[in-house]
Parts: C-alpha cells; sequence; structure tokens
C-alpha cells in the first residue's frame, strides 16, 4: 500500500517536473521564474512561441503516452498475455494503413481519420486474435502472429506512399512517429477522444481483473467472457488508433510501461490503469524532449528512443517467459 | 435436475455421451465414477452448462438450461473446475470476492450481503485467518479449498466438483470430502461431483452413477448398484467386497 502510494506521488512529481523542464528547454530557453510570470501574462513573444509550438507537442506527447500504455494493459489483460501492444502486434500499423488508404482515396474524409484509424486497427486485432486462438493465446505464437500482421501492414503502407509518391501524398510523419509541428488542432482531436477511451478503460477495471480467471471458470460465475473480451479489446484500439491519427506509430510504450507499472503498484487494474496512465505520460514525454534537445538542433524521434529501449526489453521479456 | 437423450460429440464422429437420460435428486450428494474416457467430466460440463449438448435436453426446475441468463445460472449452481490457474498477486479475499458477481449487477451491489457471503464461505473453508494471504503461497489442499469457496459465495443451491481430489495428497483428500459432505449436510447444498476412488465414491454419496463409454451402466444409492459384477463389466478389474462394522462397504481390487 505505502509503495503505491509512493510510486504515484513520485511518478506525479517526476511527471510536473518533466512538464516544466520540457516546456523551457530547446530553441527559445527560459528561466523558472520567467517563464511562470510569462505564463500569466500577454504580449511576451518568447511565451507565445512557445504557446503555439511547444505546448500542443507537449500535450500531444502526454496523451499519446497516456493511451499507449493503457491500450497495452487492456490488450495484455483481453488476450492474458504479457507480451500484447498495439504497435509490435500490428494494430498501430493496421490504423495507419488504413486511414491513410481511405484519407489519399477520399480527401474529403479527413475530419473522419479517428474513424478509419480504428477500423484499421480494429481489423488488425480480430486477425491477430482469429490466427492465434487455435494455439489458446499462447504468449510466442501470438507474438509471432502479430509481428507477421505488423509487417504486412507497415509493408502495405511504404508501398503505398512510394506508389503515391506521383499522387502527392505526403505521409511520412504516419510511418515513423514524430511530434514535431503538433498543432492544437491535433491536441483537441487527442484530447477528446484520448480522455473518452482513457475514462472507458478504467470504468472497465473489475472486467480486466476478472480475465485473470480461466475462461471456464469465468463464465461459471456469470461472467459474459466473450462480450468483455470484445468491448475492452475495442477500446484498446481506440485508444491505440487516435495514439496513431496524431502521433503516428510508437511501439513498445504499451510493453515497457505496465510491465514496470506492474511491479510497482501490483496488478489489481483499479490501481494500475491511472498509474499506467501516469508513467505513459512521463516516459513519452521524457523521451521526445530529450529527443530535441540531447543532439539539437537535430531531433531524435520518440518513437526511436522507445525502439531503442524496448527491443532488448522485449528481448528480455521473452527471456523470462 | 433433468437431462434426457443427451448426445454430445466433439468431432460428429464418436459420442462423447450417448444417449443419456437421468435426474439429479435435489438435497442429495451424487456422485458420477467410470473409467478414464467414459464421459463423465462430460455428463459434468452439460449439467454445469459449460458444455452444450448435440442433441437432447437439460433441465433445471422444469426450464431448459439454455434459457437460463449467465448469471442467473450461476446464482442456480457452482462449479469447481479440477485445475486452475493461479493468479498473480491476488488475495484470498478478493478471489472469493468475484463469487458475489452473479449477485451484482452493473448499478448496484449490496455490500453488506457480499460480505456475509465471503465470510461465510471463508469461515466454512477454514480459510478465515488466511483471508489476506496470496493465493501464490497456499498449499494445493488450500488452493482447492478456495476455488471452493468462491462456488460457495456465488451461494447458489447445488455444488458441482470436477474430480475435486485428483492433486491431493490423502490427508487433505479427506479433509476435502469431509467438507463435501458437511455442506451437503449442514447447508443443505445439492452436490454433484466425479470421482475416481470408488471407496471414496462409497462413502460420500447418496447417488452413483456410473458410466462406460458415454453410457450409463448403473444409478442408484452406493450400496444397490456396485457390485463385484458390475466393477468387472466397467473397469475390467476382479474385486471383493468387504463389510466392516466402522468403515461400511469397502473394495478391494485383486487383478486383472
Amino acid at each position: 500500500m505505502r509503495k503505491r502510494i509512493a510510486s504515484y506521488v513520485i511518478v506525479s512529481l517526476l511527471l510536473v517536473v518533466t512538464i516544466v523542464y520540457s516546456a523551457t528547454t530547446g530553441s527559445i530557453k527560459m528561466g523558472f521564474f520567467e517563464f511562470f510570470s510569462a505564463l500569466f501574462e500577454q504580449g511576451n513573444s518568447q511565451m507565445e512561441a512557445i504557446r503555439d509550438l511547444r505546448f500542443p507537442r507537449m500535450i500531444v506527447a502526454i496523451f499519446a503516452g497516456a493511451a499507449l500504455s493503457v491500450s497495452g494493459v487492456l490488450l495484455q489483460s483481453v488476450m492474458r498475455n504479457p507480451l500484447a501492444d498495439a504497435g509490435i502486434i500490428g494494430i498501430s500499423s493496421g490504423a495507419a494503413f488504413v486511414q491513410l488508404f481511405i484519407i489519399s482515396l477520399f480527401p474529403m474524409l479527413f475530419f473522419m481519420t479517428p474513424l478509419f484509424a480504428f477500423m484499421g486497427g480494429a481489423f488488425a486485432c480480430f486477425l491477430v486474435f482469429a490466427l492465434s486462438w487455435k494455439s489458446d493465446l499462447s504468449p510466442l505464437k501470438l507474438i509471432l502472429v502479430g509481428i507477421a500482421i505488423n509487417a504486412m501492414f507497415t509493408g502495405l503502407t511504404e508501398a503505398f506512399i512510394s506508389f503515391g509518391g506521383s499522387l502527392n501524398v505526403s505521409a511520412s510523419s504516419i510511418v515513423g512517429s514524430n511530434l514535431t509541428m503538433r498543432t492544437w488542432s491535433d491536441v483537441s482531436i487527442i484530447a477528446t477522444y484520448g480522455t473518452i477511451g482513457l475514462i472507458l478503460a478504467f470504468a472497465l477495471y473489475s472486467w480486466c481483473n476478472l480475465l485473470v480467471l480461466q475462461d471456464k471458470t469465468a463464465k461459471s460465475i456469470g461472467f459474459h467472457v466473450a462480450r468483455a473480451r470484445l468491448i475492452i479489446a475495442a477500446v484498446a484500439v481506440l485508444l491505440a488508433a487516435i495514439s496513431v491519427v496524431v502521433a503516428g506509430v510508437i511501439s513498445f510504450v504499451g510493453l515497457l510501461v505496465p510491465h514496470i507499472a506492474r511491479r510497482l503498484v501490483g496488478y489489481d487494474h483499479k490501481v494500475l490503469i491511472p498509474f499506467t496512465a501516469l508513467l505513459g505520460a512521463l516516459i513519452i514525454l521524457l523521451a521526445d524532449t530529450l529527443g530535441r534537445t540531447i543532439v539539437a538542433p537535430l531531433e531524435i524521434p520518440a518513437s526511436t528512443l522507445m525502439a531503442i529501449i524496448g527491443g532488448p526489453f522485449l528481448i528480455f521479456l521473452l527471456r523470462k517467459e | 435436475m433433468e437431462i434426457k437423450r443427451i448426445i454430445v460429440s466433439h468431432d460428429n464422429i464418436t459420442n462423447h455421451l450417448d444417449n443419456v437420460s437421468t435426474s439429479i435428486s435435489k438435497g442429495k450428494v451424487t456422485t458420477i465414477i467410470g473409467p478414464n474416457g467414459c464421459g463423465k467430466s462430460t455428463l459434468l460440463s452439460v449439467l454445469s452448462r459449460s458444455t452444450m449438448p448435440t442433441s437432447g435436453t437439460a433441465s433445471l426446475e422444469n426450464r431448459d438450461l439454455v434459457m437460463f441468463k449467465p448469471k442467473e445460472f450461476a446464482k442456480k449452481l457452482a462449479i469447481v473446475y479440477q485445475q486452475n490457474d493461479v493468479p498473480k498477486d491476488l488475495t484470498i479475499e478478493k478471489l472469493v470476492g468475484f463469487g458475489r458477481l452473479p449477485h451484482k449487477t452493473l448499478l448496484q451491489s449490496n455490500q453488506e450481503e457480499d460480505r456475509k457471503a465471503i465470510d461465510w464461505a471463508l469461515t466454512v473453508t477454514n480459510l478465515t485467518d488466511k483471508r489476506h494471504n496470496d493465493l501464490e503461497a497456499l498449499s494445493g489442499g488450500e488452493r482447492q479449498r478456495v476455488w471452493i469457496a468462491m462456488a460457495l459465495a456465488q451461494q447458489s443451491e447445488i455444488l458441482c466438483l470436477d474430480e475435486p481430489t485428483t492433486y491431493l495428497d490423502i490427508y487433505y483428500q479427506i479433509e476435502l470430502l469431509e467438507l463435501v459432505k458437511s455442506l451437503n449436510e449442514d447447508y443443505g447444498l445439492t452436490i454433484i461431483m466425479v470421482l475416481h476412488d470408488i471407496n471414496q465414491a462409497i462413502r460420500y454419496s447418496d447417488e452413483i452413477i456410473m458410466m462406460k463409454n458415454g453410457q450409463i451402466i448403473a444409478e442408484g444409492p452406493p450400496r444397490d448398484i456396485i457390485t463385484k459384477d458390475v466393477i468387472k463389466e466397467v473397469y475390467g478389474v476382479n474385486a471383493v467386497f468387504k463389510e466392516d462394522d466402522e468403515l461400511g462397504l469397502y473394495m478391494m481390487s485383486l487383478g486383472i
């Protein structure tokens, strides 16, 4: 119990510190006191630049981190598999491809981008489920199937982009992830859908807890296992898809963050889901901030940093299985 | 509970249950026995609605089992399976609390009643002292009792047990069967279980259903149906039966 409270307090404090650090560091630098006094006044030109360019980027990073991490928790619960992550098993790349494909063909439907991304993610999730169901969702089998699905959608996206060069499609931000040049309209998309998704995820915590039971046992106490799985998976896909729409594909967050979170606050989803959201927000904001400051003026995308840390981490988890 | 002309076939070639009809008496201990692969667990899973029969009907209180909603059925019948994965980082109390699910709806739950039911289930299974312990820290016999406690928290009238003693050593086997007996005698639960040990079945059952090759060979009170000839026919084992003042009827196998 004490460990839980300490973890919450420490991660919250770190998040606040990182937010302030991130806001004041970069090509425009500001002192802390200068920053706080400028925050509440109009007309400071440096502050206006930060407000327009840096705040959207930070808020997108925070929401994308929270959404992807919670999406990981939900997927791990639904698939009863500690290795599930929207990026690794192809849900994100499915969302990215379908979104790109439909918007390229029907550009006037751009306002429905989140819906198409959701459809793509849901389709990829369905494929992973269907193809690994026979092996009782065994962790390794599921990862193998997921990697294949991911490769397929990533390949399709890349083919479509090289093919679409003549169609004047610029889509580089969808393949990898780059948080530069985010705008307040990006913020409004991810803040709206992200908040809805995170609230829904929390509302499902007791179902996630019940899914630790084997299916037959869960059914015997009158639990609608299939229905619960479907709804939880849908929320997970929503969270992953909305991150893809605004921040591009970032893998491994949904793997790394829940794993650390379980170590710190335990397996009860009532505590785990909010904590994962906080920790995920912290990690992606930190990754993005470091990415744009350590080799400035060049930038390392957050997704690249996550892959560098996440790859070895997945190997570590696989060896433990 | 009643089942009529049940056929279950998992592969549409062989029948795992072949035209089985029987009825389970309320308030009694009914034990299903028979050799491996005879369909005894399949019969139990039809009764507990986890297997849908290929044809035939199963009913409870004159209502077809498929007519019950999941939670409604879980209030009538609880089942403890032979093997269960042990969830990580979960206290006994929380796991037993899962058994209250059928009594909850999305918007309301009676916490006072939940607490009472959980306390009762823990007391009966003698787990009150360990309620805050993690499941992983328990012995096999204790774990089996935890799953029973979860089923008891459902407060159903019928309790099914699938080979509850299989992975336990003899001390825990007896402890468990005594628990089952007291659940029946003191709390009026109808018990339906699958057992391997014939002597335990004789000793702890009011009714026995003996199966072979997906069919019921004999059913009735233990003394009436378990005989030398039936054992030879069903198991292919030569056995003798002795009557003892303290033990009652018991069986010794001689050879094959």
